[in-house]
C-alpha cells in the first residue's frame, strides 16, 4: 500500500513541479553556504585568526551556515502546508474511498523530500563549482578542501531531508487524519 | 507558525553574529580604555601597535620615540609594552618606571590563565619576580606589570607613551595638535590610521576631534567591523533575506486562504481594515520570532562559543536586531495585502 502512496505522491509532485521552485531555491541557498563554508574552512579560520578565538569563530560559522540551511528548509514546510490546503478535497476523496492514513501521508511527504533533495543537490553543485573556480583563479586564500566539500554536501543533504521531514510530518499527519466528510465539504 | 520558525531561525543567526561582533567591540573598547586610562594622548611607535588575541592585550611592535618635548605642565609616561611566554602561555608585559624590580603585578584574570597565585615566583626575562595579585584590576587589564628594566629584558625595547595634560588644558579640543607641534610627530583622532613606518611615531588624540563618537567607540567599531564584514556577516545577512522571503511567501499563502473573508470586508468598505489586520498579524509573527530567535541565539552562543560571548554583548545584539524588525514586519504585511487589494471585491468573493 505504501508503494502506491509513493507512486501517487511522485505523480502528483510531477504535476505540481512549478510549486517546488521556490522551496528548492531557498534550500539551495542554504546548502550552497554550508558546502562553501565546509570547503573553505581553512580560509575562514585563517581570516578569523587576526581576531583571536579562531576555533570558536570557525564553529560559529558552521552553526550559522547550518541555521541558514534550516531557514531555507522551512520554506519547504511552508510549501507543504500550502499544498495541503490546496488539496484538501483530494485528500477527502482519498479518505472516503478507504485509503488508510499511512499511504496518504507518504504521498504527501514525497513533495517536501524531493524539493529538499533537489535544493540540497543544486546548492551543493553550484557551491562546488564556485569553490573550484575561486580556487582556480586564486581567490580562495587557503585553498579549497574537497574532503571538506564532500562533508558539506553530506551534511546539507542529510540536514535538508531531516528538517523537511520533521517540519512536514505534523501538518500532513493532521490533514490525513481529518474526517473525509470535513475535507470534502470545506476544502478548496 | 512555520513562518515564525523560519524568521526565528534567521534572527537567531543574525543575533549570533551580532553577539560575536558586539563582544569584540566590547573587547576593543576595554583594551584601548585600559591602555590609555586617564591619559588624553597616546603616542605609539612607528611600527604601530597590534592587538594580540592570545594575550588579549594591545602590544607595541616597535620602540617608542626616545623622548618627547612636552609643553609646560604636561606629563608623559613611558610604558614598555610587549609580549612574552610564561608557563607556556602568551602574555602581555608592561614595564613602568617606579615599579619595584622584584615584583610582578598580575591581575587575577591573568593569574588564573597562567596558573600562578599571590606570592609565587615568576621567571621573566631572566629575573625571578614575586607575584603580587591585583584583585581590583579593570576588565581590560590583561597584562603583567613590572619594572621598566625587567620588562625591557623580557620583551625587548617596545612600548609607547601616554601623555596627560593639566586640568586647565582639558577643555581644549586640539591637544593632539599642540603635542604634534612641540614634538614634530603627526597626530590623528582616527584609530584606523596606522603610523607611517618610516616616521618616528604617531599621536592618537583620544579626546579631541569632531564627531559624536569617542576614540574608544571608534576603536571598538574597528574590532566589530572585522566580524560583520567577514564570512559570518555575509552568511547571516543571506539568512535574514531568506527568512524574509519565507515570511512574505507564507503571508501570501495566508492571504490566499482568507480571500473570501477579505472580499466580504472590502465589499462593505472596510478595505483599509484588511491592511491593519495584516499589520497586526505580521507584527505578532515577527515579535514572536524575535523572542524565539534571540533566546535561541543566547542558548547557541552559550553552548558553542562560551569564550567569546558575554551576556552584555548578547543584550546589545538583541537590541540591534530588534531595530530592524518593524521595517521587516511592515513590508512583509504590505506586499501580500497590496496584491489582494488590487482585486475587486467581487473577484475575491467569487473565487475558490
Amino acid at each position: 500500500m505504501l508503494k502506491y502512496g509513493l507512486a501517487y505522491g511522485l505523480l502528483s509532485t510531477r504535476r505540481r513541479a512549478a510549486e517546488l521552485v521556490l522551496p528548492s531555491l531557498t534550500t539551495a541557498t542554504g546548502a550552497f553556504l554550508v558546502v562553501v563554508v565546509f570547503a573553505m574552512a581553512a580560509g575562514i579560520r585563517e581570516s578569523a585568526a587576526s581576531l583571536g578565538h579562531a576555533d570558536e569563530i570557525g564553529r560559529a560559522v558552521v552553526l550559522i551556515a547550518v541555521t541558514v540551511l534550516l531557514v531555507g528548509v522551512v520554506e519547504v514546510a511552508v510549501a507543504t502546508t500550502r499544498t495541503i490546503s490546496h488539496r484538501t478535497r483530494e485528500l477527502g476523496v482519498l479518505g472516503a474511498t478507504g485509503v488508510p492514513r499511512g499511504p496518504v501521508v507518504t504521498a504527501l511527504l514525497v513533495e517536501p523530500v524531493i524539493s529538499a533533495v533537489a535544493g540540497a543537490v543544486l546548492g551543493s553543485v553550484v557551491a562546488v563549482v564556485v569553490s573550484l573556480v575561486l580556487d582556480a583563479v586564486g581567490a580562495a586564500a587557503a585553498g579549497v578542501s574537497l574532503g571538506g566539500a564532500a562533508l558539506g554536501v553530506l551534511v546539507s543533504v542529510l540536514v535538508s531531508i531531516g528538517a523537511a521531514l520533521a517540519t512536514s510530518v505534523l501538518p500532513t499527519w493532521r490533514a490525513a487524519s481529518r474526517p473525509p466528510i470535513r475535507s470534502l465539504s470545506t476544502g478548496g | 507558525m512555520l513562518s515564525t520558525l523560519g524568521i526565528a531561525l534567521a534572527i537567531l543567526s543574525v543575533t549570533v553574529v551580532r553577539t560575536i561582533s558586539a563582544s569584540f567591540a566590547l573587547t576593543g573598547a576595554e583594551t584601548v580604555d585600559a591602555v590609555v586610562a586617564d591619559a588624553q594622548l597616546w603616542v605609539v611607535p612607528a611600527d604601530g601597535v597590534t592587538y594580540d588575541p592570545e594575550a588579549e592585550a594591545l602590544v607595541a611592535d616597535g620602540a617608542p620615540t626616545a623622548s618627547l618635548d612636552l609643553p609646560d605642565g604636561w606629563t608623559a609616561l613611558r610604558t614598555v609594552a610587549g609580549e612574552t611566554t610564561v608557563n607556556g602561555k602568551t602574555v602581555a608585559v608592561h614595564g613602568l618606571e617606579g615599579v619595584d624590580a622584584g615584583t610582578a603585578l598580575v591581575p587575577s584574570s591573568v593569574a588564573e590563565r597562567l596558573g600562578v597565585t599571590d606570592g609565587d615566583t615568576l621567571s621573566l626575562g631572566g629575573s625571578d619576580l614575586t607575584v603580587s595579585l591585583e584583585e581590583d584590576a579593570d576588565a581590560g587589564d590583561t597584562w603583567i606589570t613590572t619594572s621598566a628594566d625587567v620588562a625591557t629584558t623580557a620583551v625587548g625595547d617596545v612600548g609607547w607613551w601616554t601623555v596627560t595634560v593639566p586640568a586647565a588644558d582639558l577643555t581644549r579640543n586640539d591637544l593632539g595638535a599642540v603635542l604634534a607641534e612641540s614634538t614634530g610627530l603627526p597626530t590623528t583622532t582616527d584609530p584606523a590610521v596606522s603610523p607611517d613606518a618610516a616616521g618616528d611615531g604617531l599621536i592618537y588624540d583620544t579626546v579631541g576631534g569632531s564627531g559624536a563618537t569617542t576614540f574608544e567607540q571608534r576603536y571598538s567599531a574597528l574590532f566589530s567591523g572585522q566580524v560583520t564584514s567577514s564570512a559570518l556577516g555575509l552568511i547571516s545577512t543571506i539568512g535574514l533575506i531568506l527568512g524574509f522571503v519565507i515570511a512574505v511567501s507564507s503571508f501570501l499563502a495566508a492571504v490566499h486562504e482568507r480571500r473570501r473573508e477579505f472580499g466580504i470586508m472590502s465589499s462593505i468598505g472596510l478595505a483599509d481594515e484588511v491592511l491593519y489586520f495584516f499589520l497586526v498579524e505580521s507584527g505578532i509573527v515577527f515579535v514572536t520570532a524575535w523572542v524565539v530567535g534571540v533566546l535561541g541565539a543566547g542558548a547557541a552562543v552559550a553552548l558553542v562559543i562560551p569564550e567569546i560571548a558575554t551576556p552584555l554583548a548578547w543584550v546589545q545584539a538583541s537590541a540591534m536586531v530588534a531595530a530592524f524588525l518593524p521595517a521587516m514586519a511592515i513590508v512583509g504585511a504590505l506586499v501580500p495585502v497590496h496584491r489582494l487589494l488590487q482585486q475587486r471585491p467581487v473577484q475575491l468573493l467569487g473565487g475558490l
